[in-house]
């Protein structure tokens, strides 16, 4: 009897121990989000729009230290502004020796950076379609940034990927993606089909973000936190760009006109200022980034150990007029060198040691230059393009001119040179006007770079060709 | 008279038959700790008369003159001892020879005759002596079919380990590991005690590790630590006292001398002389040739001290230990300090049986950044400072001059922390029922739980290279926390039968394994006083920059099993081993997350059967087969199969970024593996061996399925392949003398694996890198352009083209091909035990062969564009005028770094151990009131046979990726004291 019981105690404790439960593996995240259960309602989606902001930090596009950067450093030094200083690493180096293969690391990590950032525009309007009725002006705002900053990237891409901007060109454009769907395998579209697609998604980016819920930001303030943010007058920049490389005059004036006439030049008083972040006068959009993100431009000047990676040329640093404002924002002395002071300013000025610095993405002073250039090229009107290039340089207090013809197009050309060193420009400048880069510095055998040459596009990188079957590769690789 | 004649006629008569009888008495102790074994058998040879042992493993026996004894005792070696004198000692050795060991799998322990399955075991004796502070690292050599690799020799450094081959390609391919039962975690090793641990068992094939499951595609290494005994109480003492050093790097970089040639006279993209050094310059620096290795490096030494005491009585049995082990690494600054304690205890009340094993483990290491190539890790920058330039200047304080920017690595060496501490804690407590009325049944009940506690900080100073990009560059405090729990409970219903010519035992299990990961961690800035630690953080402000960086997370996971594991044997001749089990996963994806397992063996004792009964060359032979499978989810973090957003801000506004791809599909990797082996020993048990092969293929293989980078993501995890893995397994083990007082011991053992990947789901390959997995190729193979060499007219570098015949001097990566891999062929261990009287000597070479090493370390020395640093000597054989012929190219030309220039070969042989050691006779301890003594000295990796331009080619992943921390060179001495 007693060890009946004992038995049945035992079967019971022993079936006790024996865990039946399936729940036990059902187990969800609680330090992440798991999308299923997320996009619930339109004010969800912020959070990933949010997050697209924050991808344009990755290294491989504006701000990164060992061989990112490819669309703010590489920009100039594959151009004719720097030569290698003492402290260089190698950082860049191919950039300058234009020796880039399709399995270079740089190269991998713009397209997949840029394509990172589409990406996420995507996701940011995965479905909000199902809001459109009843939260029109919510998605308006959100689904207008997100097609803008989508756009922006696909533009940046055409500029290093596509060997030639011509707006009718049937060459080879880039792939544009307009949807989340890790299968695709998109091929790449004509450059016509690019800039169509581009412009497409600016223009109803446009539209959205002027009607929306709430302001996005201020139009007008110039507090050093402003213009994080796409609102309309950025998407007017971005097109106002687009439109020059494009060649459209018209739509190219009509545009940087809305920019200029909305936020004029920066006083030179105010004009050190936007260099510490400490105004945002004349800045339309601005990337912020923060303490312990990386300082823009390192590869090429560090304020930490005093690094000179990359030091100008003289040509460039004597383009500057005595009294131009710009040398001293631009330029620092330390120690006898002059070097990239753009993006140390903060640094030395204001005690910021690191100085971790937002990137001034697009300015007035660059929309200026687009309406000089598309007046220049556009014909009889010399006088306009010659009035906005002298207002600019007068601002700025460089020597103003009274150039014509060939010598106005060179003329504005050089000035996009001292007014946009170290913004993005200079290869791709070279790359729509003359095709050809002259390095008079210290290039050894690295010297000129002839219109012929493969390198003035970067090849698709390798890991592409071989995920995507329908990918070209550019001419040349 | 009458009666003495008498008794003399029977003394001959007894004498003549030798029937003299005469006591006899004497212990029966272990020789490896000198305890005594209750329960031995002593009996006369060749008669039925005989005894056990008891307690204190006496024995007192009446046997005739001249008679031999024989002592036999399960797990031990059998012994025979000739009578002389009524005192006779004897110490058992444990059993060397496979047939007659234990297989313990962790869930159940088999007599290994019977045993159908692969498993490999190592008792914790023959190993634990090495200085080394991780212990799987300690299994090198020793076991057909266990590739182990230590590439660091860090303090407190985990290998890796692969069994029979890597079976996962982007999951895990390190073992599960076991301990008293329940699962630790893998490569964290550096708080448990070795010399704690009785055996280690590594189960191989399917049939052995289908009992894990979802666990045990990768193999199981189960490791049991040391009970109590039914014997006197034995108090153990051991100590050890060791020297380290640094072996020689096969890498030679310039003497500054060659160095400053190098800058003068060699022509180069900028131009030669690129510091501006004068005559004057150049004469006096030629001649400083600071020693750069005595800066960083030291002979470093290791101290051990274990006290154990064992006992119990047919009660109670325990087993505790506390140990001290301090180990000084040979980079200047690195140490592992470790402290130990543990209690195993076993209780049986009736028909209950209780055991608790509870070990605690504090380890504090400091340790130096290793394996990267980044310019302010000391092991690089040591190397890449320029060779003329000092450590330090005449007054003493860190030169910091270096013209080429090459940071001093001494500031970061010594300024900076790199701290850990781990308090790790192992805890299984069981229960076991055996129900009183149906013989041979019983329910048992275990649980334990892994808990680790690690605590990191690193400091950096402001003085150093790591300040540079440190927000605010005015040093930094990191302090990161993770607690890890993992709780394993099996329960199970086991039952046991004899009948005639039949046994069987069955088990029917049900398992619950929860795992949760907690971490915490935050980044202060500001460093600026005179605390340099956590207290020290100053403030954040707008501009000072030193805003704090604060992370978390949270992780669970839990599986869930349900599994049977039966066997049988008939006659004691055939034998079947069977394992179902099924688990279910939280991690994978939904409708994905249950998967079966099973595995059979079938094992056949011939030298059983009658038709061998007559015949010489056997004394034992086994055939065995198995087949079965056992799976891996390692892979991806705790929810890989879900879309994950994580944190992620812009201007100061919180968002969401995506993390972590959504996987419908994500399932197990199953690894099927079928095993034959034949296990014999012959020549009267003086050679024993075991040969094994097996062809294991993996199903639903992880690889990384490329995906256009346009989506944003260039590749997904997905279960697609399909690989193979073959190999042979040979063990010998030969017995070149044995007798009283000289025995020689040779031995050996050889694996060979080679893998073929089978299926990419419809793809031919795909490339990741410098390695890529084809169809009908090794799984991991090198894929690099082919160097060609150099061009003699104008110093270009020359590579094949893709068909390998065409020479070229323009770098295509589409040119790659497949030039090796980075999996060895074949490895194994030979050695050799000489006893002789108290002395033995053993040595152990290991080896590994037929793999290649991408030597990114030598890259980053070879770069002309590196001329500011320094570089490899090679590089004085660079290309500089038309008709040079060298194997360097011009520095003009593009240096291309992923060329099969950099691919070298590792095959390597190792004197991994060699041990001598003197155990005093009991003639002179016994006087001391001691109970054992044994001193001995060892060299450990003594010497290096192998070709690889570096310190060492225990590579594992294939890429030496700079930084080498290489694996030390030890001599230690030590002695063992018992009471």
């Amino acid at each position: 009897m007693k060890s009946t019981v004992k038995y049945i105690m035992a079967l019971i404790v022993a079936g006790s121990l024996f865990s039946s439960c399936k729940k036990a593996i059902d187990l969800d995240p609680t330090h992440t989000i798991n999308g299923d259960d997320f996009f619930e309602t339109v004010d969800e989606y912020d959070f990933v729009l949010t997050g697209t902001y924050q991808r344009l930090k990755q290294n491989g596009l504006y701000g990164g230290v060992n061989g990112g950067s490819l669309f703010l450093s590489a920009v100039d030094i594959a151009a004719d502004n720097f030569y290698n200083g003492p402290d260089n690493l190698g950082n860049l180096n191919t950039a300058f020796r234009w020796n880039y293969t399709a399995d270079n690391p740089s190269v991998q990590a713009a397209w997949d950076d840029a394509y990172r950032v589409i990406q996420h525009t995507n996701l940011s309007v995965r479905g909000i379609d199902r809001f459109a009725a009843t939260d029109r002006l919510k998605v308006n705002r959100i689904e207008g940034q997100a097609r803008a900053l989508r756009a922006f990237m696909h533009f940046e891409l055409l500029r290093w990927w596509a060997a030639d901007y011509d707006r009718n060109s049937t060459a080879l454009g880039i792939a544009y993606v307009d949807k989340f769907d890790i299968e695709q395998m998109p091929a790449r579209l004509t450059v016509k089909q690019t800039y169509d697609k581009i412009e497409a998604d600016l223009k109803t980016a446009r539209a959205m973000v002027s009607n929306t819920d709430k302001p996005i930001q201020s139009a007008t303030s110039t507090a050093g936190t402003n213009r994080a943010y796409i609102d309309r007058l950025v998407c007017d920049a971005m097109l106002a760009r687009m439109y020059l490389y494009a060649n459209e005059l018209d739509s190219a004036i009509k545009y940087a006109s809305l920019v200029i006439n909305a936020r004029p030049l920066a006083s030179q008083a105010s004009f050190m200022d936007i260099w510490h972040d400490a105004s945002t006068a004349e800045v339309i959009w601005s990337i912020k980034y923060q303490a312990a993100e990386p300082a823009l431009a390192r590869e090429i000047y560090q304020t930490a150990g005093d690094l000179i990676s990359w030091e100008p040329v003289d040509d460039l640093l004597n383009l500057y007029d005595i009294g131009d404002i710009r040398f001293d924002a631009y330029w620092a002395d330390v120690n006898g060198h002059l070097v990239l002071g753009k993006y140390s300013a903060k640094a030395t000025a204001l005690g910021n040691p690191d100085g971790v610095t937002d990137f001034k993405i697009l300015r007035t002073g660059e929309m200026y230059l687009i309406r000089s250039e598309a007046y220049a090229r556009k014909t009889g009107m010399g006088a306009q393009a010659l009035a906005d290039l002298n207002a600019l340089r007068s601002v700025r207090g460089a020597v103003t001119g009274s150039e014509t013809g060939t010598a106005l197009l060179t003329a504005i050309q050089t000035e996009r040179r001292k007014e946009l060193m170290m913004e993005g420009h200079r290869f791709f400048d070279l790359k729509r006007t003359t095709r050809t880069v002259n390095r008079t510095q210290s290039c050894n055998s690295f010297c000129t770079l002839l219109p012929a040459n493969r390198a003035w596009a970067f090849p698709v990188p390798q890991t592409e060709m071989l995920a995507n079957r329908n990918m070209e590769q550019n001419p040349g690789y | 008279m009458k009666r003495s004649l008498l008794f003399t006629l029977f003394a001959v008569l007894f004498t003549s038959f030798a029937w003299a009888q005469q006591d006899v008495t004497g212990v029966v102790t272990d020789t490896r700790d000198n305890s005594p074994l209750s329960g031995v058998s002593v009996f006369v040879k060749g008669t039925r008369s005989g005894t056990t042992t008891g307690q204190d493993g006496r024995f007192r026996i009446s046997v005739p003159n001249n008679s031999i004894l024989v002592f036999s005792f399960t797990g031990f070696t059998e012994k025979e001892v000739a009578v002389s004198g009524n005192s006779l000692n004897v110490s058992l050795a444990i059993a060397q020879t496979n047939l007659q060991e234990v297989v313990i799998t962790g869930y159940t322990t088999q007599n290994k005759r019977q045993y159908t399955g692969s498993v490999a075991k190592i008792a914790g004796s023959e190993v634990n002596l090495q200085p080394i502070g991780s212990f799987e690292q300690l299994l090198q050599g020793k076991a057909p079919g266990v590739l182990i690799q230590s590439q660091s020799g860090q303090p407190g450094s985990a290998a890796s380990v692969t069994i029979r081959g890597k079976g996962s390609v982007l999951g895990g391919t390190q073992p599960l590991y076991i301990v008293d039962g329940i699962q630790i975690t893998g490569a964290d090793f550096q708080s448990i005690n070795p010399a704690d641990i009785e055996t280690y068992s590594i189960l191989k094939d399917a049939v052995a590790t289908s009992q894990y499951g979802s666990r045990g595609a990768n193999g199981v290494i189960v490791v049991t630590t040391k009970r109590g005994k039914n014997a006197k109480t034995v108090l153990n003492y051991d100590y050890q006292y060791g020297v380290q050093q640094l072996p020689e790097s096969q890498l030679v970089l310039m003497n500054s001398k060659e160095k400053l040639d190098y800058e003068l006279y060699y022509d180069r993209p900028g131009g030669a002389n690129g510091f501006g050094w004068s005559q004057a310059d150049y004469d006096s620096l030629s001649k400083v040739n600071p020693d750069w290795e005595e800066a960083m490096f030291r002979k470093a030494k290791t101290q051990q001290h274990i006290l154990s005491a064992t006992g119990g009585n047919d009660k109670t049995r325990f087993f505790i230990s506390g140990s001290i082990f301090t180990q000084e690494g040979l980079v200047k600054t690195t140490n592992l300090n470790r402290y130990t304690g543990r209690v195993n205890l076993d209780h049986t009340a009736g028909n209950f049986k209780v055991g608790i094993s509870a070990t605690i483990g504090f380890s504090k290491t400091s340790g130096t950044f290793e394996n990267d190539n980044v310019i302010t890790t000391p092991l690089n920058a040591y190397r890449w400072t320029l060779p003329y330039i000092t450590p330090y200047l005449p007054d003493g304080s860190y030169n910091l001059t270096d013209p080429g920017g090459n940071p001093n690595p001494l500031p970061d060496l010594f300024l900076n922390t790199n701290l850990n501490k781990q308090i790790k804690a192992i805890g299984v407590i069981s229960l076991e029922y055996r129900i009183p009325f149906v013989k041979g049944l019983n329910v048992r009940t275990q649980w334990g739980t892994d808990f680790t506690d690690d605590q990191n900080e690193n400091y950096t100073d402001i003085n150093t290279q790591a300040n540079q990009v440190v927000p605010g560059l005015s040093g930094a405090f990191n302090a990161g926390s993770l607690r890890r729990v993992r709780t394993t409970g099996t329960t199970s219903i086991n039952y046991e039968k004899k009948s005639g010519d039949h046994s069987f035992g069955i088990g029917l299990f049900n398992e619950l394994i929860k795992r949760s990961t907690v971490t915490n961690g935050y980044t202060g800035f500001g460093l600026i006083g005179p605390i340099k630690n956590a207290a020290g953080i100053t403030p954040g402000t707008p501009t000072n920059n030193f805003i704090p960086l604060v992370a978390g997370g949270e992780t669970e996971e839990a599986i869930i099993s349900y599994f049977a594991i039966g066997n049988y044997d008939y006659k004691n001749k055939y034998f079947v081993n069977l394992t179902a089990r099924r688990d279910g996963s939280s991690r994978l994806a939904e409708g994905k997350k249950f998967v079966n397992y099973g595995g059979l063996g079938f094992g056949w004792a011939v030298t059983s059967e009658n038709f061998m009964a007559n015949q010489k060359l056997f004394d034992n032979l086994k055939f065995k087969v198995s087949y079965g499978s056992a799976g891996n989810a390692e892979i991806g973090d705790s929810y890989e199969a879900l879309e994950q957003f994580g944190p992620s801000s812009y201007n100061g506004i919180g968002g969401l970024r995506l993390v972590n791809l959504k996987k419908d599909e994500l399932t197990w990797e199953t690894r099927s593996t079928l095993n034959a082996g034949v296990d014999f020993t012959v020549l009267k048990d003086r050679l024993s061996g075991s040969v094994e092969v097996y062809n294991s293929i993996t199903n639903g293989l992880y690889l990384n399925r490329l995906l256009s980078s346009t989506n944003g993501v260039g590749s997904i995890v997905t279960n697609m392949g399909k690989l193979r893995n073959q190999g042979v397994e040979i063990f010998l083990s030969y017995d070149l003398i044995k007798n009283k007082d000289l025995t020689v011991n040779i031995n050996g053992n050889w694996t060979g694996n080679k893998s073929e990947m089978l299926e990419l789901d419809g793809n031919d390959e795909i490339v990741n890198g410098i390695s890529i997995n084809r169809i009908g190729e090794r799984a991991n193979s090198a894929y690099l352009v082919r160097y060609a060499g150099v061009d003699p007219d104008n110093g270009d570098a020359l590579y094949y083209k893709a068909d390998g015949k065409t020479i070229t001097n323009v770098y295509d990566p589409a040119d790659a091909a497949i030039v090796g891999s980075f999996d060895p062929k074949g490895f194994g261990g030979f050695g050799a035990t000489v006893t002789y009287k108290s002395f033995e000597l053993s040595a152990l070479f290991t080896y590994q062969y037929g793999f290649d090493i991408f030597n990114q370390a030598r890259v980053d020395v070879e770069n002309p564009q590196y001329w500011f640093s320094n570089l490899n000597r090679n590089n004085l054989r660079e290309w500089q005028h038309p008709g040079d012929i060298t194997d360097i190219p011009s520095p003009f030309n593009d240096f291309q770094a992923t060329t099969t220039r950099f691919l070298e070969k590792g095959d390597f042989l190792r004197l991994r151990n060699i041990i001598v050691s003197y155990s005093l006779p009991n003639s002179i301890i016994s006087k001391w009131k001691m109970g054992s003594l044994k001193i001995f000295a060892q060299g450990q990796n003594l010497y290096t046979w192998h070709s690889f331009q570096g310190y060492d080619p225990e590579v594992f992943t294939g890429v030496l990726a700079g930084a080498h921390y290489p694996a030390l060179k030890a001599i230690t001495i030590g002695v063992s004291l018992g009471l």
